[in-house]
């Protein structure tokens, strides 16, 4: 029998300690969860198992023979084949392209496509799989695609398989045929490795779990010995319980109003499902959940930046319209632009302000002592209002975008992971001011992954789990619960 | 004074500097490899643009359409919609210029000449900037991009001037493959009979005010620079980034179309197949050359008028055809893009350095709280 072992891996990311001491043993012929939620240190652990990271400590031995760490080509040819979370597929090419790409041996030579995917056909006969291998990538389904992918690795030859949440972008139907791929990769004796996040799917395929938090090693067991309460005690700990905050909340006025709210993603697919909930003012709303569940949609439909399915998004009295101001979650992308000066950046919310502009033009003097109080109020160190905001550090950085979602006071605040990567100080700054605004009136909805910080500052909490929200306090919410595969 | 102000202003004295040592190296290697000698020819060039005011008209002129489509790349540019259709504006412009022309009596004097001639001006500017919003309609509507719309588009615009000075605007005698001549009282005033230089170069000096002024003190101008530093900051901002887009290409357009106005009202006279010596693409290197910035664009623009000019005297007395001027563009051009990219890859980096494991935690985990 053979068997894959990492012991006492430790790797740290900055401040950050994603894995500390985590030893695990993956044994053939079984099929081995690895749960955790964001951040546990899933995909740290399988980038350091298929050689993409180097371990700060540690060691892996594949069968009693180390494995040297840090060089993904090695691992592949030890047989130690990883399917991607997101598929590396050229869609340009056709699938048999895209199978001899998985042997590509450099630039010199003749492409001889029949002998380079012989091997891969010959396992997809094996799975009973006809995929239209003549046909462009482009033109396959998320399914096919990942068929694809898997038979590319397997083609590699190898023992070990590591599935990377496998099923985040898949259909149920879809699902259930991977699971089955997974069995059956088991009864042949293969090293199965499936990173998940979703209770019930490990409960209804995985052999053994072992579950991670904080880059910690929790615990593991053979799945016969666990329940899904249990799991997902393992995986969050307790939640922590929302922290008492004096009520600022109104009577009588009337905030956000969600009503059967559904929107569609990015790839056409519904990400938000007939939510409904309401916001009033003084309130901070949080919303939990694991990333990609249909939260980042749900916020930028509420600011206006992305129009709802069906449904209705209304605020207050439907007379005037409500100012509303937007952390948005990535604040390379979103929040700042780059190239543009401190002063600009600030602008961004003060260009409708009355007193910075006087009909089409901008007032330079004034928006000069706006922006040099707001860099006072909210204390961000900038070396000149002129200086490019990309020279800024995040806290800084952050502290912009904040500062001139606050300036004015908005009716509505929606902030996305408004503290993702920040430090201890500027998260509490953070906190402060947007407990802060909503003391002053604000209707907050804050969307956020770390039950930290939701816990922190907000009012009410929910949890949204594919599209849905989840009311209840306990961690199956958080986790989708344990609906039957 | 504020110190800022005046740190920004040594700053951007220094880089002036750098600047003008690279475009002067690039000269020099360009004679170089001419086999011409450096002296003489530097001599030649410098005593043809500034030599004397027949040398400086010479450059003034030159510099005028250079200027106007340089801004025009400018507004593009900074919007993030890469407008390769200067030539294609420039000449549309032109030829709605001599259409609307047509129509209008030729013996007018005093005000109806004037008010004749705006119209002539604004009827190139709304060619011009018909043209561009075509290309800006195909990307906004149907996602094609801008650069190949418009370099098409150029193809497009050559091919009706021919068919135009051979065909329905032709002059009366159907000789030769021009349009009439504009009577003197349609053209812009010329400030001397001997000397080329006409108000067009007062226009173009103007423009570049009103551009800075536009990019830089006024809402839409901010918001159209926003955009193309960040078009997703200004969407989750609620800006509606498309059209903004097209207003920029259709402004971008409009100055094209003005610079073929002024060429066309200001130079020629009359349309012929050479109507456009490449102006709408040597706006490309001006704005570079700028940074962008339209008030950069005056001394960039002058430089290549000025190299022109003094070229036609350089090439007046020596084996070298005026295309050496070209080559030198190129030649200028390519040094400074290119030490001005290795300048800004070391910036980036340095702002990489500060903050590495900001980076590291966004990616890879939840949140450090």
């Amino acid at each position: 029998m053979s068997a894959l072992e990492i012991r006492s891996v430790s790797k740290r990311f900055g401040r950050v300690q994603a894995l500390s001491d985590v030893s695990v043993q993956f044994n053939s012929g079984e099929i081995h969860a690895v749960l955790g939620e964001n951040g546990a240190g899933k995909s740290t652990l399988v980038s350091i198992l298929a050689g993409f990271v180097t371990p700060d400590e540690g060691s892996i031995s594949l069968n009693g023979i180390r494995v040297p760490v840090g060089n993904p080509a090695e691992c592949r040819e030890l047989g130690i084949q990883l399917i991607h979370q997101h598929f590396t597929l050229v869609p340009q090419f056709s699938g048999e392209e895209n199978l001899a790409l998985g042997s590509f041996r450099g630039l010199a030579g003749t492409l001889d496509l029949d002998s380079s995917t012989r091997e891969a056909k010959t396992i997809a006969e094996r799975l009973g799989w006809s995929l239209r291998l003549k046909d462009r990538v482009a033109t396959y389904s998320v399914g096919e695609q990942q068929r694809l992918e898997i038979l590319r690795a397997l083609a590699l030859g190898g023992d070990v398989v590591i599935f990377d949440e496998p099923t985040a972008v898949l259909s149920p139907d879809e699902v259930t045929d991977l699971l089955g791929v997974l069995r059956r990769l088991r009864d042949e004796g293969k090293i199965v490795i499936l990173i998940a996040h979703k209770l019930s799917e490990v409960l209804a395929v995985a052999d053994r779990v072992t579950v991670l938090r904080k880059g910690v090693w929790v615990a593991s067991d053979i799945r016969d010995n666990v329940t899904s309460p249990m799991l997902a005690e393992w995986m969050v700990g307790e939640i922590p319980a929302l922290q008492e905050h004096p009520s600022y909340i109104s009577e009588g006025t009337q905030g956000l109003a969600v009503e059967k709210l559904s929107v569609k993603g990015a790839r056409g697919e519904v990400a938000v499902r007939s939510v409904s909930f309401n916001v009033l003012r003084g309130e901070v709303f949080g919303i939990g959940g694991v990333d990609g569940n249909g939260q980042l949609e749900l916020a930028e439909t509420l600011v206006g930046v992305r129009s709802a399915d069906s449904g209705t998004v209304r605020f207050g009295d439907t007379e005037s319209s409500p100012y509303i101001s937007y952390i948005p979650q990535d604040r390379q992308r979103d929040g700042l632009a780059m190239g543009m000066s401190v002063s600009d950046n600030l602008l961004v919310s003060g260009i409708d302000h009355p007193l910075l502009t006087s009909g089409p033009f901008l007032r330079p003097s004034a928006i000069h002592t706006w922006a040099n109080g707001l860099i006072k109020k909210f204390q961000i160190k900038v070396e000149s209002l002129e200086a490019r905001v990309s020279g800024l550090s995040g806290g800084n950085g952050q502290k912009v975008v904040v500062s001139r979602c606050l300036d004015r006071l908005p009716d509505l605040l929606v902030a996305v992971n408004p503290t993702r990567g920040l430090d201890l100080k500027a998260t509490q700054y953070v906190h402060e001011k947007i407990r802060e605004a909503a003391a002053l009136g604000t209707a907050v909805v804050l969307v956020s992954t770390d039950l930290d910080e939701l816990s922190a500052i907000c009012s009410r909490r929910v949890f949204m789990n594919r599209g849905e929200i989840m009311d209840g306090p306990g961690a199956e919410a958080l986790l989708g619960g344990s609906e039957a595969l | 004074m504020r110190p800022e102000t005046l740190r920004r202003f040594g700053k951007g004295c220094i880089s002036a500097l750098v600047s003008s040592g690279i475009l002067f190296a690039a000269l020099i290697v360009t004679l170089l490899a001419f086999g011409l000698p450096i002296v003489p020819s530097l001599h030649l060039i410098v005593d043809g643009a500034f030599g004397d005011r027949f040398g400086m008209s010479r450059t003034a002129v030159k510099m005028t359409p250079l200027l106007c489509t340089g801004l025009a790349m400018i507004v593009a540019w900074r919007a993030g919609i890469y407008n390769i259709g200067g030539e294609g504006q420039f000449i549309v412009g032109g030829i709605v210029g001599a259409w609307t022309a047509s129509f209008l009596p030729h013996d007018l004097q005093g005000i109806p000449a004037t008010l004749s001639l705006v119209l002539i001006l604004v009827a190139c500017v709304a060619g011009g900037s018909a043209w561009a919003w075509f290309a800006g309609w195909l990307y906004v509507r149907r996602g094609v991009a801008v650069v190949i719309s418009t370099i098409l588009l150029n193809f497009i615009a050559v091919q009706i001037l021919g068919w135009a000075v051979s065909g329905p605007l032709q002059e009366a005698k159907h000789q030769v493959p021009l349009t009439e001549q504009l009577p003197d009282a349609l053209m812009l005033p010329k400030f001397n009979r001997q000397m080329d230089l006409h108000a067009g170069v007062i226009i173009a000096l103007l423009l570049a005010v009103l551009v800075y002024v536009f990019l830089f003190l006024t809402k839409s101008g901010y918001r159209l620079r926003l955009i193309g530093d960040s078009p997703n900051v200004a969407r989750a901002n609620r800006m509606h980034v498309p059209r903004e887009q097209l207003k920029a290409m259709v402004l971008s357009g409009a100055l094209c179309g003005l610079a073929g106005g002024i060429e066309f009202t200001g130079m020629t006279g009359q349309l012929g197949l050479g109507f456009s010596q490449q102006w709408g693409f040597l706006g490309i290197p001006v704005a570079l050359l700028a940074g962008l910035h339209p008030l950069a664009a005056i001394p960039s623009a002058l430089y290549f008028g000025a190299l022109f000019a003094g070229s036609e005297n350089l090439a007046r007395f020596t084996e070298a055809g005026t295309t050496i001027v070209y080559v030198i563009q190129a030649v200028a051009v390519l040094a400074f893009v290119g030490t001005r990219s290795i300048a800004s890859r070391r910036d980036a980096g340095r702002v990489e350095d500060d903050s590495p494991t900001e980076t590291l935690v966004g990616a890879t985990a939840g949140g450090t709280s």
